[in-house]
C-alpha cells in the first residue's frame, strides 16, 4: 500500500467536490406545520409503524440499477414517531402542505452570499428517490434556488454549481448492526428544511482546498444566521476521484478535521484498486472466467449452518492486498456483500487469509469461520484450485450464502474495471464502507403533489437586497485594516458578534482590538470559568468605555463586578471600582517605586524593555486600582529611564 | 395534420410565450439555452402544466432538477438540440402455469403500479401485462393473472352505467372460468362501485376484490403493490364469494383488511388505512402468513351455474345531506326535475327539520321513495323513537336501517330498475341483499378496528 501520509495529490490527479447539507433555521418543517424540534432521546417514541419500499418502474419498463440494489437489500423499515414533531405528512399518510416561505427566502439569501447568477424564478419541487427508508415516501422533496455561484479558496474561485432547498431525512437509530435487515428511523428530523450546496468538483485539487471550501461555506451559513447550530445540523458528503479512478461519494463526515485522513485513505484505496486492475489484466483475467459455481462444503464444519465455497481463478494474493489501512481487498468485497445480503463480514473468508495475507486478521472484522491450515487443505482437496487460484467461503442459510457469493463474484468482476462508482459511508478510523451504488440523475422527477411557486426576480432582489458582508469580504476588511487573522474573524462570525463589532468600532469609535477583546476574549475566558457574561453587560461596558466613564485597563474589574451584580448603577460601579484620585507626584512616586522593585538595570536593553515594561505597568496599574491609562504609565516610565541615562 | 405541426406544438404553453416559441421553432422536449443578463441556463424544455403562470418556461437542467424561468423581451431563448424519446417496453414472457388459479384483473382507472418517465416526469399507469409484471414481478408466481382495461377514469367520474358494464365484464370472466376477479379502482368511490356490484352479481360463485392504491403508485412507498399481491391471493385462493374491498389495515405494511363492500367506507382523505367497516367488524385480514377470517357469515364459493347477473338500474336517484337551515326547496326541485327516488341523510336517528315535511308530503303524493339513512354513519335509522320521526313515517319515508349512504344510494338505483311501485321498492330496500343491512348490531362494530387502538393485535388474536 502506498503511504497515505506521503501523497502528491496534484500528481495523482486528485479532485474533490462537496455536497454540504445544512439545516436552516425555521419555525416549521418544509412541507408541513410540525415544529422543528428533535427528540433528546432518538429512540424515544409514542408510536411506530413499518414499511417496505420498492423501486418505481422507469419509462423503459426497467428499474434504475442503483434502486434495484437498494431493493435487493430487502430492508424492513421501522419508524419511531412522536406526536409533538410528527404528523401524518411525515408518515406519508397525507399530501404535502404549501412549502415554508421562510425556507424558500433563505435559499435565495444564501444564493446571493455565494454570488449565484442564475436563480430559479419559479420553484419546481422535485422528487429524488431514496429506498433506504430514510424518507417515508421513498423520495425527498427538493428544489433549486439558484445555480452558478462561487466561494474564494486560497486565491481561486471554487464554483458552487447548485444550491438546493430540501427536506431533511429521518434520523437513523440503532446503527450498530449494519448486517441487520431491519432498520430503524426516528421521524423527528424528517422534513426539517435543509440547504444542499454543491461545489464543482474539478475545482478542488488538494485536501486543504477541500477543507477551506467547506469552511467558506460554513462561514456563510453562520454569518447569515441561516444555518441551524448544534450537533447534526450539518453533514458533508464528499466526492473524490483520482486519475484512472472514478467518482466516489463518501457520506456522513461531520467533523471537518477528518477531511484530511478521509481524502488520504480514499486516494490510497482508489490507487490500490487501479493497481489491482492492472495486476488482474497482467494475469490475463477476464470477467468470463469467474463462474457462479458454489460448492457446498458444509460437512467440513462443526456447524448446523451451511458453508459454500467458490473458486476465484488467478486471484491468489489479491484478496490480501491492503486497500485502506488495516483493510484488505477481501474485506472490501465482504462489506458490500454484507450490506446487500445481510451476511455478516465475519462469516466471509478468503483464502489469502490462510496464505500469507495477515491484514484481515488484524482488521476490525476478522473472519470467524475458524479455517485453520488443516481445514484449508481439506477445502483445497474438494475445490482443487490451481496454483494461482484463490477461493472464498461464506457461511449462512442456503439462500443468504448463495446471495452473498453472487454479490462477491459480481464485485470481483468489477475489479477489472477499476474503481466502481459508489456511495460509501465514512467510518471513524478514516476509512469508508460500501453504502450503495451511486444514484444517477434518473431518480429525479417532478413532484405532482405541489404546484410550482412563482418567485419573480423582483421578489428575489427584494429578499436578497440587505444581505450583509460576505465572510471573505469581512476578512479582507478586518485583515487589511486591523491585521486580524482568519482565526479571529472566524471567532467573530462563529460567536455571532460581527454586528456588535461593527457597531462598537464605528458608532462608539472603539479600538478594534479592544472591541474584539470585549466581544470574544472576555466572554470566552469567562465561559471557561462557567461565568456567562450576557450581551447586555457587554453592551453596557462598551457604552461606559465610549463615554470614558471607565477606561480599558479597568475592564477585568468591571466585568467581575457586573457579573456578580448586573444591576449596579454607574455610580455604584465607579464607587466600587475604588478609583484613587492621584496627583501627578503621587503617581510618579508609585512608578518610581515599581521601577526600583523590578530593577532599573533590567530596562537597559530594548530586548529587556519589551519584557519588563509591561510588568511594571501592570504593577503600577494594580496599585492604582486601574484608575489611570496604561499609556500614561508607559510614558512616565520612559521619561524616568531617559532621566536615568 | 402533419407531423411537423404536432412536433412544433409547445405543449401547455399559452399566450405570447407560446407564439414566440412557435415563431422561433422551439419544441418541447428540445434542449434549449436561456440567457438573461448574467444568468444562463441549459436544459430540456418541459411542457407547461395547466393553471400555472403564462410567462414562465419549465426547464429540466443537467442534474435532473426542474426549475422555472420568466421569459420576457430581454430573455434570449434558443433551441440547441433535440432528441426524440422512445418508449418501447421490453416484452415479458408470462408463462401460463396450470397449477395456479386464474384471476382476471379488470382495470377501471385505479393504478396499483406505474411507470415513471424520468425524462418528462410523467407518470404512466402500468396496466399492460408487461408493465404490471415488471413492476410487481411477484405477481407472476402467485396466480395466472390476466389484466384487462375497462376504463381509464378517475373514480369520481364513475357513473351507474359503468357499474353495469363492469358487472357484465365480471360475469363474462366468471363464465370463462375465472377463479377470482380483481377490480382495479380509484379509491374515492371504490365503496360505491363495490355496493352496486354486490347487488348486481347474484349467487356470486367467486371472490370479487376491489383494490387500488391510496398513496400514489409513482412512489416507492406506495401501498399499491402489496394491495394487488394480497388481492391476487384472496381472489385466487380464498374460499369466499363476495364483493370485498381489500386495502391496508394500518399505516404499516403489515396486513390488509377484507371489508364487505356494502359495509365499507373511506374514512380518511389520504391514509393507507382509510377504509373501515362500519357498524361491524371486517370479514378478515390477510398478511404474509395467510388469511384470518373474523366473521362466520361469509358466503363461500359456489357453483358458477347458479350465478346470474341482475343489473337493471334506474339512475334517476339523488342524495340529499340534511343540515340545519336546509331549504326544503332542494327536495322540491328534485321532484320538479323528475327524480325517481331520493336518499336523505338525516341527523341522529335520521331526522329532518319540520320545514321539510311539506316536501316529504309531495314525494309521498308523487310516489317518489324517500329513504332515510343516518348522518352519524354508525347505527340504525329509527323513526319511531321521537315524535318527529313518527311524523316523518306518516309522510311515507322509508327507514334505511343501518345502510351506509353509498349502500342505500346504489340499492335504490337497483330497486327502481326493477319496479317503481312504492311498496315493492320498500320491500327491496328493507330486505338485506348483500350485507348492507345487518339484522343486529354488535357493539364491536363501533369499537373494534374503527381506529388504531393500542393493543389491537391482542384483540385480534382473541377474535
Ligand atoms: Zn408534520
Amino acid at each position: 500500500m502506498i503511504d497515505p501520509n506521503n501523497l502528491d495529490f496534484k500528481k495523482l490527479g486528485f479532485h474533490a467536490g462537496l455536497e454540504v447539507h445544512h439545516q436552516i433555521i425555521s419555525k416549521r418543517k418544509l412541507f408541513c406545520n410540525c415544529p422543528t424540534i428533535l427528540e433528546e432521546d432518538p429512540e424515544n417514541m409514542e408510536y411506530s409503524f413499518y414499511r417496505y419500499f420498492r423501486p418505481v418502474l422507469g419509462e423503459m419498463g426497467d428499474f434504475d440499477p442503483g434502486m434495484l440494489v437498494e431493493f435487493e437489500k430487502g430492508y424492513k423499515v421501522i419508524y419511531l414517531a412522536n406526536e409533538r414533531n410528527t404528523c401524518t405528512y411525515e408518515m406519508d399518510e397525507t399530501p404535502p402542505f404549501f412549502p415554508d416561505m421562510e425556507a424558500i427566502e433563505k435559499g435565495y439569501i444564501l444564493s446571493e452570499y455565494f454570488h449565484c447568477t442564475s436563480f430559479a424564478e419559479e420553484i419546481v419541487v422535485n422528487r429524488k428517490q431514496y429506498l433506504d427508508g430514510s424518507i417515508t415516501t421513498g423520495f425527498q422533496r427538493t428544489f433549486i434556488s439558484a445555480r452558478d455561484g462561487w466561494v474564494p479558496v486560497n486565491g481561486k474561485k471554487v464554483r458552487i454549481t447548485n444550491l438546493h432547498i430540501e427536506e431533511d431525512a429521518a434520523r437513523r437509530v440503532n446503527w450498530d448492526d449494519t448486517s441487520s435487515r431491519t432498520v430503524y428511523f426516528n421521524l423527528d428530523r424528517l422534513g426539517f428544511p435543509l440547504t444542499e450546496i454543491i461545489t464543482e468538483y474539478t475545482d478542488v485539487e488538494t485536501p486543504e482546498e477541500l477543507l477551506e471550501t467547506a469552511k467558506q461555506i460554513g462561514r456563510v451559513l453562520r454569518i447569515s444566521k441561516i444555518g441551524r447550530r448544534g450537533l447534526g445540523s450539518a453533514r458533508q458528503d464528499v466526492n473524490i476521484s483520482i486519475s484512472g479512478g472514478d467518482r466516489v461519494e463518501i457520506k456522513g463526515v461531520q467533523d471537518l478535521d477528518l477531511f484530511d485522513v478521509m481524502c488520504r485513505n480514499e486516494v490510497v484505496r482508489q490507487y490500490t484498486l487501479i493497481e489491482l486492475k492492472k495486476e488482474m489484466l497482467k494475469r490475463g483475467l477476464t470477467k468470463d472466467e469467474f463462474e457462479h459455481t458454489y460448492v457446498d462444503i458444509s460437512h467440513l464444519f462443526q456447524s448446523e449452518t451451511k458453508h459454500f465455497a467458490v473458486i476465484c481463478p488467478k486471484m491468489k494474493g489479491l484478496f490480501g492486498l491492503e486497500v485502506q489501512p488495516n483493510k484488505d481487498f477481501g474485506l472490501e468485497i465482504f462489506e458490500k456483500s454484507m450490506l446487500i445480503t445481510g451476511v455478516p463480514r465475519a462469516d466471509h473468508y478468503h483464502s489469502d487469509e490462510s496464505d500469507g495475507g495477515f491484514i484481515r486478521e488484524n482488521s476490525d472484522y476478522p473472519s470467524n469461520l475458524g479455517i485453520d491450515k488443516q481445514l484449508y487443505e481439506k477445502i483445497c482437496a474438494i475445490l482443487n484450485p490451481k496454483e494461482n487460484d484463490a477461493f472464498i467461503v461464506v457461511k449462512g442459510s442456503e439462500k443468504q450464502a448463495m446471495h452473498a457469493l453472487k454479490k462477491t463474484i459480481e464485485r470481483i468482476k468489477m475489479a477489472l474495471d477499476g474503481v466502481p462508482q459508489e456511495t460509501r459511508r465514512f467510518v471513524k478510523n478514516g476509512n469508508s464502507e460500501f453504502l450503495r451504488v451511486i444514484h444517477g440523475k434518473d431518480r429525479i422527477y417532478p413532484d405532482t403533489d405541489t404546484p410550482p411557486v412563482v418567485i419573480s426576480l423582483d421578489t428575489i432582489e427584494e429578499i436578497t437586497r440587505d444581505i450583509g458582508r460576505r465572510p471573505w469580504e469581512v476578512f479582507e476588511e478586518l485583515n487589511s485594516e486591523y491585521g486580524f487573522s482568519q482565526n479571529k474573524v472566524d471567532l467573530l462570525i462563529r460567536d455571532e458578534q460581527l454586528d456588535s463589532f461593527y457597531k462598537f468600532t464605528t458608532e462608539l469609535n472603539m479600538n478594534a482590538h479592544l472591541a474584539y477583546k470585549l466581544l470574544i476574549d472576555i466572554p470566552r475566558e469567562n465561559r471557561r470559568k462557567d461565568v456567562i457574561i450576557n450581551e447586555e453587560i457587554i453592551e453596557r461596558i462598551a457604552e461606559l468605555l465610549a463615554s470614558e466613564i471607565i477606561i480599558p485597563e479597568q475592564l477585568d474589574q468591571v466585568i467581575s463586578l457586573l457579573s456578580k451584580n448586573e444591576h449596579l448603577t454607574d455610580e455604584e460601579l465607579i464607587d466600587q471600582l475604588n478609583i484613587k484620585d492621584l496627583s501627578s507626584e503621587e503617581l510618579a512616586a508609585i512608578v518610581k517605586q515599581k521601577i526600583d522593585f523590578i530593577g532599573k538595570d533590567k530596562l537597559q536593553t530594548s530586548e529587556n524593555e519589551q519584557r519588563y515594561l509591561p510588568k511594571i505597568v501592570a504593577l503600577v496599574l494594580k496599585e492604582c486600582n486601574y484608575s489611570i491609562k496604561g499609556q500614561t504609565v508607559v510614558s512616565l516610565i520612559n521619561s524616568f529611564i531617559k532621566e536615568a541615562i | 395534420m402533419t407531423d411537423e405541426k404536432t412536433i412544433y406544438d409547445p405543449e401547455g404553453y399559452r399566450g405570447i410565450l407560446r407564439d414566440r416559441l412557435i415563431k422561433d421553432k422551439i419544441r418541447t422536449w428540445s434542449k434549449v439555452s436561456v440567457k438573461k443578463g448574467e444568468a444562463y441556463y441549459e436544459g430540456l424544455l418541459l411542457p407547461r402544466s395547466q393553471h400555472t403562470d403564462d410567462d414562465y418556461v419549465t426547464l429540466k437542467v443537467d442534474t435532473g432538477y426542474n426549475l422555472g424561468i420568466l421569459v420576457d423581451e430581454e430573455t434570449d431563448i434558443k433551441e440547441i438540440g433535440y432528441q426524440k424519446g422512445h418508449y418501447k417496453l421490453p416484452h415479458v414472457d408470462v408463462e401460463f402455469k396450470k397449477e395456479l388459479p386464474n384471476v382476471t384483473l379488470l382495470g377501471t382507472g385505479g393504478t396499483v403500479a406505474s411507470r415513471l418517465d424520468y425524462r418528462t416526469g410523467a407518470v404512466l399507469p402500468a396496466f399492460t401485462p408487461e408493465e404490471l409484471f415488471s413492476a410487481v414481478p411477484e405477481l407472476t408466481t402467485t396466480v395466472n393473472l390476466t389484466p384487462k382495461t375497462l376504463y381509464q377514469i378517475l373514480s369520481e367520474n364513475f357513473r351507474p352505467e359503468y357499474w353495469v358494464k363492469t358487472a357484465e365484464s365480471i360475469a363474462k370472466e366468471i363464465e370463462s372460468g375465472a377463479n377470482g376477479i380483481i377490480i382495479g379502482h380509484g379509491t374515492d368511490t371504490m365503496c360505491v362501485t363495490g355496493c352496486a356490484l354486490a347487488y348486481f352479481l347474484r349467487n356470486l360463485p367467486v371472490p370479487v376484490v376491489l383494490v387500488g392504491s391510496q398513496r400514489s403508485s409513482d412512489r416507492p412507498s406506495s401501498d399499491g403493490p402489496r394491495n394487488i399481491l394480497y388481492a391476487a391471493q384472496l381472489a385466487g385462493y380464498e374460499n369466499f364469494a363476495e364483493v370485498v374491498i381489500s386495502m391496508h389495515g394500518t399505516p404499516s405494511d403489515s396486513y390488509n383488511l377484507v371489508h364487505r363492500a356494502t359495509r365499507c367506507r373511506k374514512m380518511h382523505s389520504a391514509r393507507r388505512d382509510t377504509f373501515r367497516t362500519l357498524s361491524d367488524i371486517p370479514l378478515g385480514k390477510i398478511d404474509d402468513s395467510g388469511t384470518t377470517w373474523f366473521k362466520d357469515d361469509i358466503r363461500p364459493r359456489s357453483n358458477p351455474e347458479d350465478f346470474y347477473l341482475d343489473a337493471k338500474i334506474d339512475s334517476r336517484v339523488g342524495m340529499l345531506y340534511f343540515y340545519p337551515g336546509m331549504n326544503p326547496d332542494l327536495l322540491e326541485s328534485m321532484v320538479d326535475l323528475g327524480y325517481h327516488g331520493v336518499i336523505v341523510i338525516g341527523t341522529g336517528l335520521a331526522h329532518v327539520g319540520t320545514d321539510v315535511y311539506p316536501a316529504l308530503e309531495r314525494c309521498q303524493e308523487e310516489e317518489i321513495p324517500v329513504v332515510m339513512v343516518v348522518e352519524p354513519l354508525y347505527g340504525f335509522a329509527q323513526l319511531r323513537v321521537y315524535e318527529t320521526g313518527r311524523d316523518m313515517l306518516a309522510r311515507g319515508v322509508i327507514e334505511g336501517e343501518n345502510m351506509l349512504p353509498s349502500a342505500a344510494y346504489t340499492k335504490l338505483i337497483w330497486a327502481l330498475g326493477h319496479t317503481r311501485n312504492l311498496d315493492e321498492v320498500r320491500d327491496i330496500m328493507l330486505t338485506p341483499i348483500a350485507g348492507e343491512i345487518t339484522n343486529r348490531e354488535s357493539p364491536r362494530g363501533f369499537m373494534i378496528m374503527q381506529g388504531i387502538e393500542p393493543g389491537i393485535d391482542q384483540i385480534l388474536k382473541n377474535l
